[in-house]
């Protein structure tokens, strides 16, 4: 518990309200102080959403969308001056850490990025973060007030804790000029598939030698009832499925009850995306592939023997 | 832009994290004593300025900021095409954090003339806080973009394709613009024999803090790394052998079964 301003700001509306959820039990209640930015662009009930979740203040802010960091970076840089938070939280999404960066470059603030957890001690802030491409925990002590904390989306947030009586401030737009110009926004190619929620995936890796030979693949996912995963070379770099199949630190951080790695070798960027499923099964020729040292269920042997052999025996 | 098109290109000497060990016992990483190579996504960021420099002409010059053995990194930009190598060290480069790091940098450009385009990965391969671009931006208070999948360079700017969590948003900037890049952009050469071999004679300028007119206490790191530790997560690590593909299928399958994991 501590006397403490926390400011916080998301674009993603669900991150907004958990940011709010732990800022409130940061301070504890009736305690410091809880401000939260609305930015342009969010749904009608968006403030009422933050206040129901603790924030002892919302400040909508006017005018279209913004997208341009510098303007976002101009913009926070005002709230953060007539607030004075300790902390200004944001979601650690691509464009959260984009206006985090900007921001700090333009305050000179200290800045962290893909935090789990978040204390404020008395010798500074102490956060956990991703460390070693999200295989190791790293702790940081943030050694100056204020600091920019940028919380992984889906952070275990606590329970909502609402302001007796939220209070509600405009906050005008800024007239910055942006730098950067948007001329168009398009979902990405494939994009449906949200691999994060599926219980049950196989991920095929290298040692599949072409893409016609998908199907073989595709067949033992369907007699699993599971998604169909990849590493990063099969979509960024061979394209033979889209960015939404793919699992890693810069693809999707997946945790199912079942994840079968097919000729995956594991390097370190894709562990980090699979490492919460609760069963794996890793199928690799290479006895010394480091997935098997991450795996419940090893076997070695030719994927193209084995994989047709197990959707037979699975019925498929 | 000036006569010749002006690009940086920042690159890091980072660890290796698929050679970084923790202590068995007490799951801790050792980061002073682990390996380090260049971080992956600034070689994107090397081979995209090579690329533009190949298509509109310029200079690329590459810069460090580390430790002695960032001339590794250096050397490994040269080998796949920058012009010119500097190299930022200090007695105390293992505490500098992104702040730090970006405040040399802007200082570098600063002192050494400016830049049209600047250009490096969105992350860094061990720490992936993906702040130094942004950063750099803020504090020059220039146009930034990150998360670049793909880059036009122009006379006169950039188009850039961000690839975003579920959309690509195209945006356009004048230079000068920091541009840090994922590593769909492209795939860096692998450099040739010859190429490596001029590169590590060539010559690395080495700069440090005050040569760039940044005091010793703007640096001093804000952002403190107490503790890296690998968590624990146990596995079975059981072997399922057979001697034909069905008979292995099956014992995996009943394993499964018996996981209740099967539909």
């Amino acid at each position: 518990m501590s006397d403490e301003r926390l400011l916080c700001v998301s674009e993603e509306p669900e991150v907004a309200v958990a940011l709010v959820r732990l800022a409130r039990s940061l301070t504890g209640p009736g305690t410091g102080r809880v401000v939260a930015v609305v930015l342009p662009g969010s749904a009608p009930d968006a403030a009422e959403r933050l206040a129901a979740a603790g924030a002892d203040e919302v400040r909508p802010v006017d005018g279209p969308a913004l997208t341009d960091p510098h303007v976002v970076a101009d913009l926070l840089a005002e709230i953060v001056a007539a607030v004075s938070p300790s902390v200004l939280l944001v979601g650690s999404t691509k464009r959260g850490r984009e206006a985090a960066g900007h921001l700090a470059g333009v305050l000179d603030l200290p800045a962290t990025t893909g935090v789990t957890g978040l204390r404020l001690d008395a010798d500074g802030i102490r956060v956990d973060r991703e460390a070693l491409s999200g295989n190791a925990v790293a702790v940081e002590r943030i050694v100056r007030r204020p600091a920019i904390v940028a919380m992984m989306p889906g952070f275990s947030a606590p329970p909502a804790a609402p302001s007796p009586s939220p209070g509600r401030v405009r906050q005008p737009p800024r007239a910055t000029a942006p730098l950067t110009e948007r001329t168009e926004l398009r979902p990405k190619a494939g994009g449906q598939l949200e691999i994060e929620k599926a219980d049950r995936i196989v991920t095929i890796g290298r040692g599949l030698r072409k893409k016609e030979d998908l199907p073989i693949v595709e067949a033992l996912a369907r007699a699993l009832g599971a998604e169909v995963g990849c590493t990063r070379p099969l979509a960024a770099e061979a394209g033979w499925l889209t960015d939404d199949h793919w699992i890693g630190l810069t693809g999707h951080r997946v945790h199912p009850a079942l994840y079968v790695a097919v000729g995956v070798s594991g390097a370190v960027q894709h562990l980090v995306g699979m490492r919460s499923s609760r069963v794996v099964v890793a199928i690799n020729k290479d006895p010394n592939a480091p997935i098997f040292a991450q795996a419940d269920y090893r076997i070695t042997g030719d994927l193209y023997q084995i994989v047709p052999a197990l959707t037979k025996a699975l019925g498929g | 832009m000036g006569e010749k098109l002006r690009i940086w290109t920042a690159v890091k000497h980072g660890l290796d994290v698929n050679l970084t060990r923790a202590d068995r016992t007490t799951g801790l990483v050792r980061v002073e004593s682990a390996p380090r190579k260049t971080s992956d996504f600034d070689k994107n960021a090397v081979e995209e300025a090579v690329r533009v420099r190949e298509r509109l002409g310029g200079v690329v010059t590459a810069i460090s900021v580390g430790g002695p053995a960032a001339r590794e990194a250096l050397r490994e930009a040269i080998a796949i095409g920058a012009d010119e190598a500097i190299l930022v060290t200090g007695d105390r480069w293992a505490e500098w954090d992104t702040r730090a790091v970006a405040r040399l940098l802007a200082a570098a450009t600063r002192k050494l003339g400016g830049f049209d385009l600047f250009l490096l990965g969105e992350g860094s391969t061990d720490h992936f806080a993906g702040l130094v671009g942004p950063r750099l931006a803020g504090e020059l208070r220039c146009a930034g973009i990150a998360y670049a999948r793909r880059l036009t360079a122009a006379a006169e700017g950039v188009v850039v394709e961000k690839d975003l969590e579920k959309e690509v948003e195209v945006v356009r900037a004048a230079y000068p613009v920091v541009v840090s890049v994922g590593q769909e952009i492209n795939t860096p050469r692998i450099p040739t024999f010859m190429a490596n071999l001029k590169a590590s004679k060539k010559e690395v300028r080495v700069l440090g803090p005050p040569d760039l007119d940044v005091p010793a206490e703007a640096l001093a790191p804000v952002v403190v790394v107490e503790r890296v530790a690998v968590p624990e997560i146990p596995r079975k690590q059981q072997t399922i052998a057979g001697t034909t593909p069905d008979e292995i299928a099956a014992r995996l399958r009943d394993a499964l079964r018996g996981e209740g994991v099967l539909p």
